[in-house]
């Protein structure tokens, strides 16, 4: 069970996840993110915020599985995760990474539950029902959906700063009981912790024509 | 101490607004101010750490009401260890509801939780704005955690949290405002987004929510004025 929680966590799943940058490419362009200890800050910041409330849903989500019916529980859900992020561009980020995860994971783990999902769902729901489907706890889930909030965002700021590689790996490292203590708050709870300042980067950033990446 | 408000606005059989029930006890008193309008009279010094308040409104349909408060709350911290003080509003809305407290300003060593919860039926409106200043001049910030839930139809439209001042997770250097101003405003058609310099407006079904900070409670409210449709002057009284 262990092999596919690291499969839903492993940066390879190709489920689109690597052209999104989480905020990171606004925040470099908006100065507040120059170097590792920025970076940190940043991550702890998003994890917090966007990292609990996808925990929390994630969690939701694996347990919603379980449900006789799960349309309208994950229905209610995906209404929840709009309402926790209010940002045009963040639910478009959102529902795109979700798409690709069902796409990659319906195939990976066929069930009946993909196709209780919304159409284009957000993605921590995605995520629920993959770690679900995976043979995954809900504390999984969360636990995956944690870790995602900061580990792409941790990438695309190397690449984009081109920083060394080891030591943006030795800051994601560090994060680890911070994202641990932010999985295990959320898993019997949908947290609604948000940024405004995340909002604002979000929505300058899908406004621009020069960026690249897609959020 | 425990606080309770309660004010139900009707509307009478020629349309116009009554208050049939204006109630408080506790550190709060409850003024009728206009044929709609109530103001919130602190009775007491605080909130104080451990202080609980809670304000239950009721608008019916076509009934208009609108809350304020005569001066800022300013939240203090009770001796030795001082645990949270609370403020949770709750709103069931089928008319009119304007929400425009004077600011909140969380002094050193003060943690203080809002809530408001709102249910809105169809066509009802809503415009609830929160101001906050985190400590008084020379002072060190206080703790602030703002939760906001409005459903219509049993539907959530927006449910966020907001923490702000030392210790909060997403208050952090360089970005870490003392002051923070929010409006919902729900009653008519789904808006766009706006952005400006530390502000941003982001649609909801029906309507927005704005947002902004800045170092001075001043500024931010300008700045939350930049980004929303409607007159700063209708959203918040500001101490000018």
């Amino acid at each position: 069970m262990t092999a596919a929680l690291l499969t839903l966590a492993d940066s390879r799943l190709p489920a689109g996840g690597h052209i999104h940058s989480g905020g990171v490419e606004q925040a470099i362009a908006a100065g507040v993110l120059t170097d590792p200890g920025s970076l940190a800050v940043f991550l702890r910041r998003r994890l917090a915020t966007s990292g609990a409330v996808a925990a929390g849903l994630a969690a939701a989500a694996c347990r919603a599985v379980d449900a006789t019916d799960p349309v309208a529980p994950l229905a209610a859900l995906d209404a929840e995760a709009d309402a926790r992020t209010p940002s045009p561009a963040l639910r478009a980020a959102s529902r795109q990474q979700g798409r690709g995860l069902v796409r990659v994971g319906s195939r990976a783990w066929p069930h009946p539950a993909w196709a209780a999902l919304p159409a284009q769902p957000h993605h921590p729901l995605a995520l629920g029902v993959a770690a679900a489907t995976g043979g995954l706890t809900p504390r999984d889930a969360a636990h995956a959906a944690a870790y995602l909030s900061i580990s792409g965002p941790a990438t695309a700021a190397q690449r984009l700063l081109a920083m060394d590689p080891i030591t943006v790996a030795a800051v994601t490292a560090r994060l680890a009981p911070e994202v641990d203590e932010v999985a295990e708050a959320s898993v019997e709870d949908l947290p609604a912790a948000t940024d405004p300042l995340l909002d604002l980067l979000a929505e300058l950033h899908a406004a621009r024509t020069d960026r690249f990446f897609a959020s | 101490m425990r606080t309770l408000v309660e004010v139900v606005a009707r509307c009478d059989a020629r349309g116009r607004t009554v208050l049939p029930v204006v109630r408080a006890s506790g550190q709060l008193a409850v003024r009728r101010t206009g044929p709609e309008a109530v103001h919130l009279v602190a009775t007491a010094f605080g909130p104080l750490g451990g202080d609980d308040v809670e304000i239950r409104l009721v608008v019916e349909a076509g009934a208009r009401l609108a809350v304020h408060s005569v001066a800022a709350a300013v939240v203090l911290a009770a001796r030795g260890e001082s645990p949270p003080s609370r403020q949770v509003v709750h709103a069931e809305v089928a008319g009119v509801l304007h929400l425009a407290p004077e600011p909140t300003v969380v002094t050193a060593r003060a943690d203080h939780r809002a809530e408001l919860h709102v249910q809105l039926s169809d066509d009802a409106e809503l415009t609830a704005t929160e101001q906050v200043l985190l400590g008084r001049v020379g002072e060190e910030p206080g703790r602030w955690t703002g939760t906001t839930r409005v459903e219509r139809d049993g539907r959530p439209l927006v449910h966020t949290t907001i923490g702000l001042g030392p210790g909060a997770p997403a208050w952090l250097p360089p970005v870490a405002p003392r002051a923070y101003v929010s409006t919902v405003w729900i009653g008519g058609p789904q808006s766009e987004v706006a952005t400006g310099v530390d502000a941003v407006r982001l649609p909801l079904p029906g309507g927005w929510v704005g947002t902004a900070w800045g170092d001075e409670l001043h500024e931010a409210v300008s700045r939350l004025a930049s980004v929303t449709p409607r007159p700063v002057d209708e959203l918040v009284e500001v101490a000018r």
